[in-house]
């Protein structure tokens, strides 16, 4: 198995250079090693797109937490469709907004747009939690899972820097560009070995007819169904919960934190280097709510299955690992064992590699380039980048390595931060009015629950004041939805004020650019109306509340007596067919309302330059009035 | 083959034909693993049915590759000819061979590998037919034709 794992990881090494070393010998400028020139061919976008939003789930540990709570964790898939959702609704006004205004970056649109150098700063920190945490618990993860397959051979540490190293060799080669062709391919081996994995497991250990039948699980745990629509618990690590955690509303608020991947700042930069915008409503409708949430969706229960049925004691006692299921493939066949292991390593490695990159070349656009070394030549650029993938591949390999605990805790709340640039983003893409003061005040209140319902917050509060009667997600919520309610409520609030605030002008003159130049397509009000509906209606079934139905809707339908023998967990059945209707959903936004179809070439229309010159002293506007006011009172 | 290589369809440039080039890659590169994985078992343990998966898997690569073409607008490279006939008849020969030394595995599971192999050409036949019609798709592999000598009088086209 060792030998054969090394010529297969090797081989995958080896085609990773390969495509990096072709990039690299094409003509190309300097500056394309870090945005790719901005002309990305769509079907990078629909495969590494994919594959990133898939990964970011976090496929290792989404098998093992099936494993523990089955078909009620099995739902969360369907907030992939969530994520295909807000794909839809900010990319394409994302990458129009870069157009016209010649920018390239989350970060300096939300910049510029604002006119605020603090929503910089938050993105910058936000871009530094998913270049180094949360790539480093992918990466220790698959040190990890090197580990266990090799059975030791292969030491975690070693599996790590080797790894690191060779997708550092792959970046540091081909750039931005190499990166994706890269992540693009592994995304399709990652499409394939999970369908794969999920037959072949069926057809060699019969994980298909377990489904109708009870497997081990973690002890207490309701198997097929979901346990109740919200649970009033003080939360994780304070006050266990009845029948498991996924309540409806866990899976809702689980599923918003989903999105925080297409907001992040790394996705959108593979956004705005598509070239012109193709492959957007492909690669959110069919591949991603498509391909992508059906696969997950039926392969999951089928593995989780096999990892519980593998070793039933473990799970007993509440732990669950590959390495049972894996000497149970070896002893079948050791390619099967072979396919799991490249499966889960794609998964990890496409995280890995992305942010790295990503997180390289934004790191000398929006810092190096803007403010430290504005002078710089596309060549010193390019070295500056290159230099600075070095640095986060050996932070990433030490923080693997050596701060497993640190890791974990920042990279929990990671997707969870991201989520809060909602309101932002949609300020940006849809809503004119809502303004600096509220978007900062929301993402700080946002920020804010996050940290104190996620264990970062939690350990640092209790560790140096006092102990707090909440534990992480109370009440069965996500920290995501914690913090996106607040962020909402005061973003809202603060907007209500600042209508007629004179900053509008400025954000105004790119909304007119859209309405003008880009505008949506025109349904009539009933249509209109019918669409933000099933909208809803389909949120509400699928992950809201209305999704508790599902426990026995198939199996003891309420509109006959007898019970329904399907064979199948009616919440399973259930799961599929608001997948379908999901991807409906999507396509109807994607093509019909034309959200992700760009009409118009566009063109560089607009100089955003609305933000305030960094590190220059200024007082804030309610200070310089009070004062005016005062001082007029003293005259 | 050079005909393939540039027929009415259009040329590509450099960046266009890298990007066809790591496209095709991504579909070959997944599905090939795929289809490795299952004839080696299906080799192993004497299973018609792993190797018939491996072939339908190289047909959906094969049928992938033919979308890439379709999207770019081109046809098979030479290199992808020469690489896709050398597998071919590296693997058709290794068959023959095996059969002839009586490997166990080649015999037991000479219907499913035949047959994979009858596939793939016809597959392959059927393309070239339906996207370049009978004439040009013999004129693709005339060898003879490259080495006839050309001269004013010559009536070669090319």
């Amino acid at each position: 198995m060792t030998a054969l794992l090394i010529a297969v990881l090797g081989f995958f090494f080896a085609y990773q250079i390969y495509i990096a070393s072709l990039t690299a010998r094409r003509r190309q400028q300097a500056e394309d090693y870090l945005d790719a020139g901005l002309a990305l061919p769509g079907w990078c976008f629909v495969f590494a797109g994919t594959g990133v939003v898939l990964a970011g789930l976090g496929l290792f540990d989404h098998y093992l937490l099936a494993a523990l709570f089955r078909f009620q964790y099995n739902h969360l898939a369907l907030g992939l469709v969530l994520a295909a959702l807000g794909g839809v609704l900010v990319q394409k006004r994302l990458w129009l907004a870069a157009r016209v205004t010649g920018l390239k970056t989350l970060g300096e649109l939300l910049a510029a747009y604002y006119g605020s150098t603090a929503l910089r700063v938050l993105l910058l920190i936000l871009l530094l939690l998913f270049t180094l945490p949360f790539a480093a618990q992918s990466l220790a993860r698959l040190g990890l899972l090197i580990e266990t397959a090799t059975q030791g051979a292969l030491t975690e540490t070693s599996a790590v820097w080797a790894t690191a190293f060779f997708l550092f060799l792959g970046g540091v080669i081909g750039g931005w560009r190499a990166t994706i062709f890269i992540v693009a391919g592994l995304s399709l081996l990652l499409l394939a070995l999970i369908a794969f994995t999920g037959g072949i497991g069926s057809l060699t250990f019969g994980w298909l007819a377990t489904m109708g039948e009870e497997v081990p699980t973690l002890p207490g745990v309701l198997q097929r169904d979901i346990p109740g629509v919200i649970q009033y618990s003080a939360g994780l690590g304070k006050e266990a919960t009845a029948g498991g955690i996924w309540t409806t509303t866990a899976i809702l608020s689980a599923g918003l934190a989903l999105v925080g991947i297409v907001l992040s700042p790394g996705f959108a930069f593979l956004a705005i280097t598509t070239s012109r915008g193709r492959g957007f409503a492909f690669g959110q409708v069919w591949m991603t709510a498509g391909l992508g949430v059906g696969i997950l969706l039926i392969a999951t229960p089928l593995i989780g299955a096999g990892l519980a049925l593998a070793d039933p004691e473990a799970l007993a006692k509440g732990s669950v690992s590959y390495g049972a299921l894996l000497r149970a493939f070896t002893d079948v066949d050791s390619l099967f064992a072979a396919g799991l292991v490249v499966m889960l390593a794609a998964s990890l490695q496409i995280l890995v590699a992305f942010f790295a990159q990503s997180g390289a070349s934004l790191f000398v656009i929006e810092i190096l380039g803007r403010f430290v070394l504005p002078g710089m030549t596309p060549q010193d650029r390019r070295l500056a980048a290159r230099i600075s993938l070095a640095v986060i591949y050996l932070a990433l390999a030490l923080m693997a390595g050596f701060a497993a605990v640190p890791v974990e805790i920042l990279a929990a709340m990671t997707l969870a931060l991201s989520v809060q640039l909602l309101p932002a983003v949609l300020g940006l893409c849809w809503v004119p009015w809502i303004s600096r003061g509220a978007v900062m005040t929301g993402l700080i209140f946002g920020s804010l629950l996050v940290i104190f319902t996620e264990p970062f917050g939690l350990i640092v509060f209790e560790g140096l004041f006092l102990e707090l009667p909440w534990g992480r997600w109370p009440l069965t919520i996500h920290s995501a939805a914690w913090g996106l309610a607040f962020n909402f409520a005061a973003c809202l609030l603060v907007s209500i004020f600042t209508l007629r605030a004179p900053d509008r002008a400025g954000r105004d003159r790119l909304h007119e650019i859209f309405r003008q130049h880009h505008r949506q397509a025109s349904f009539s009000p009933a249509m209109r109306g019918a669409m933000w509906s099933l909208i809803l209606l389909w949120a509400f079934f699928a992950l809201g509340p209305g999704a508790i139905l599902g426990n026995w809707f198939f199996s003891e339908p309420l509109f006959s007596e007898p019970v329904a023998l399907l064979g199948l967990p009616s919440l399973w059945v259930w799961q599929i067919a608001f997948w379908l209707i999901g991807v409906f959903v999507v396509w109807w936004l994607a093509y019909q309302a034309r959200l992700s179809i760009l009409s118009e070439e566009a063109t560089l229309r607009l100089n955003l330059d609305g933000e305030a010159p960094p590190f220059v002293p200024s007082r804030p506007k309610l200070f310089s009035t009070f004062l005016e006011r005062v001082a007029k009172r003293q005259d | 083959m050079a005909v393939m290589q540039s027929q009415d369809d259009r040329q590509l440039d450099d960046q266009q034909a890298l990007e066809r080039h790591a496209l095709v890659m991504t579909v070959w590169m997944p599905l090939g693993f795929v289809a490795f994985l299952l004839f080696g078992h299906g080799y192993r343990v004497l299973d018609g049915w792993f190797v018939g998966a491996a072939i339908a898997v190289l047909l959906a690569a094969f049928a992938g590759h033919v979308i890439v073409n379709w999207v770019y607008r081109t046809l098979f490279s030479g290199r992808e000819l020469a690489l896709g006939l050398v597998a071919y008849v590296v693997a058709l020969l290794a068959f023959l061979l095996s059969l002839l030394f009586g490997a166990e595995g080649a015999e037991a599971l000479f219907l499913p590998i035949g047959l994979g192999f009858v596939t793939l050409a016809a597959a392959v036949i059927f393309y070239l037919v339906t996207h370049l019609g009978l004439r040009r798709s013999f004129e693709a592999f005339d060898v003879i034709r490259d080495f006839r000598p050309r001269g004013p009088g010559s009536s070669a086209r090319r």
